[in-house]
């Protein structure tokens, strides 16, 4: 008789079944989970349960988000396919169905495109999921500077104007308490050329024009430089595991280098008679869809409001929701193909319920 | 005791697939005993007609007791494969239906690795299913039926 | 199995929860804005200057209480 055998790390969960036949083995990851509880809803044997995605998410509560009955689960993987977040992975003898043509999959993507990309950042900083890492190389400063100053030191009074108005701190100069021997303020005056802007502040406020600016083009712009030299190189990264194809890359994106498929359409409806602005469709929400405009600057305010534009429709908030304020309806379960009339038949329930 | 019902097993298995028109050398090989032994098989001798009583005996059991008797007995996919299949007079066709969600549980529960999946589906061999309706049992959505085929009618 | 739970040793009485309750609050109106319940069917309610649960089986876990309480005398576990 072939039994299921369950395997508990930490909150990961793995269930295993092993015949001579093959080997089946479900992965669950809780740290990319986002509670959205589309697999309890597909499961065909009622082995997966929601756990309390509210207390579990905001107080702490030390259990995985959901909990499989290794007694009831059939390893048939049912629930990976439409995880939105492959928190849930089958594998058969080691090779994971997601990357087997018969089963369905969710045809969902990002990326940003490194043709495109002007490595601002903006997605970097707006991703709710820490997902993107953008790596700049800026160009050389002393490469943009288009020419250099000398100090005539003979008509230097040694007054440390420069020095102080220098926004580049490039300028220093070598103070010392004057002597009979000496009688100077400054042993000398230094340029950092590294450090030097051309920026000419020096020479404008230069008491008694021992500032001389030398232009290494003959004329203040930026026509003399390679283009080469002014570029901001670098690459982007999109750690898939923890992306939930939530747009914000692609909205916030200046020149259009992020693309996000989304698995999931559908609508978000949110009754405001029976919300009671508790905050925790806010708290749980993966991409950061809701929240509570202020009223007022300053003010806090108290009516939710939903950006579809970041929803993937995963339901999350809709089951965390203690007064039923919220109604997420999925229109549309975009999948691969699957001859298994019964896996398009779970896959496409999923528009009716959720 | 239970090597002598093993034996009996093999014999009738041995008498059988020599019937079918088997060589003794290929008998032989198929149930891993040694050529002499099916001669001295066909010629009555080296076995007591105990063992050959009661292997008969066990191949009328319900087609899933002698199945997994048999297994349990000799301890080898292959071997069980065969007697099992030669020993059994009746013929079963297995159909699946839409529903199923291609777990693989029958799979791994088949013990004459009678099926296969197909596309999240699973297909019954009848070349190879004993009707002892394991799969059914376990299969969580209910999806498979096997019927007794009336050979010849 | 996630329950909600009081110390009524740590409870300090002040009736946070009670307001920041969402089930509270749609069961009870006036709880939420922030008066006395009219009625015992809230979640919990402040009796004598601490708190009591009258119905925690309405309680969804969605864990606003604890984070209202000052004290950690409301939680889930």
């Amino acid at each position: 008789m072939v039994t299921n055998t369950k395997e508990v790390k930490g909150k990961d969960i793995c269930v295993q079944r092993v015949s001579p036949e093959e080997k089946r083995e479900l992965a669950y990851k809780d740290d990319v989970c986002v509670g959205c509880g589309i697999c309890a809803k597909i499961c065909p044997t009622e082995a997966i349960e929601l756990g309390e995605i509210g207390a579990i998410e905001r107080t702490g509560v030390d259990e995985s988000k959901i909990s499989i009955d290794e007694t009831k689960c059939v390893l048939c993987g049912m629930c990976s396919s439409p995880c939105p977040v492959d928190a849930l992975d089958l594998k058969l003898d080691e090779k994971s169905i997601k990357d087997m043509a018969e089963y369905p999959k969710l045809i969902k993507s990002a990326e940003i495109s490194d043709d495109l990309c002007i490595y601002c950042k903006a997605c970097e900083t707006a991703c709710p999921r820490d997902a993107i890492t953008i790596a700049r190389i800026l160009p050389e400063r002393s490469k943009l500077v288009t020419g250099e100053i000398e100090i005539d030191k003979d008509t230097c009074i040694s007054c440390g104007i420069c020095e102080e108005m220098c926004p580049a701190d490039a300028i220093e100069m070598e103070h010392h308490e004057p002597t009979s021997s000496d009688p100077t303020v400054s042993s000398d005056i230094k340029v950092d050329k590294e450090k030097c802007v051309y920026c000419l502040i020096c020479r404008k406020s230069c008491p008694v024009d021992a500032i001389k600016a030398v232009c290494r083009s003959c004329s203040y712009g930026d026509y003399d430089l390679n283009p080469e030299d002014t570029e901001t190189t670098g690459s982007s990264f999109i750690d898939e595991e923890a992306c939930v194809n939530c747009g914000w890359c692609q909205e916030i994106c200046p020149v259009d280098a992020a693309k996000v498929e989304k698995a999931f359409e559908g609508e978000l409806t949110i009754n405001q008679d029976k919300c009671e602005a508790c905050g925790t469709c806010v708290d749980i929400c993966p991409c950061n869809v809701l929240s509570f405009p202020e009223e007022e600057f300053g003010v806090q305010g108290d009516k939710l409001q939903a950006d579809e534009r970041f929803c993937i429709y995963c339901g999350a908030c809709e089951n965390a929701c203690p007064v039923e304020a919220i109604d997420v309806k999925r229109t549309a379960v975009k999948h691969t193909p699957t001859k298994s009339k019964s896996w398009e038949k779970q896959l496409s329930e999923l528009k009716t319920q959720t | 005791m239970p090597k002598h019902i093993v034996s009996g097993l093999k014999y009738l298995t041995a008498v059988e697939l020599i019937r079918e028109g088997l060589s003794q050398k290929e008998v032989a090989k198929i149930l891993e005993i040694d050529r002499s032994t099916v001669s001295h098989y066909l010629n009555g001798r080296n076995l007591s007609w105990n063992s050959i009583e009661v292997a008969e005996i066990i191949t009328k059991f319900c087609p899933k007791d002698f199945l997994t008797l048999t297994y349990a007995l000799l301890n080898d996919s292959e071997k069980t494969r065969v007697i099992v299949k030669t020993c059994s007079k009746k013929s079963y066709k297995g159909s699946v239906e839409e529903s199923c969600i291609g777990c693989g549980l029958c799979v791994d529960t088949c013990l004459l690795n009678a099926i296969v999946l197909d596309d999240l589906k699973a297909r019954v061999d009848s070349d190879w299913c004993n009707g002892c309706n394991m799969c059914r049992d376990v299969c969580p959505t209910d999806s498979i039926k096997i019927l007794e085929v009336n050979n010849g009618y | 199995m996630v329950e909600l739970k009081v110390d009524q040793d740590k409870c300090l009485g002040c009736g946070n929860c009670v307001v920041a309750c969402p089930v509270n609050g749609s069961i009870s109106p006036e709880v939420a804005s922030g008066h006395g319940s009219k009625t015992e069917e809230t979640i919990m309610m402040v009796e004598n200057g601490l708190i009591k649960l009258f119905n925690p089986d309405k309680c969804t876990k969605c864990g606003t209480c604890p984070l209202f309480c000052p004290t950690d005398a409301i939680f889930l576990e």
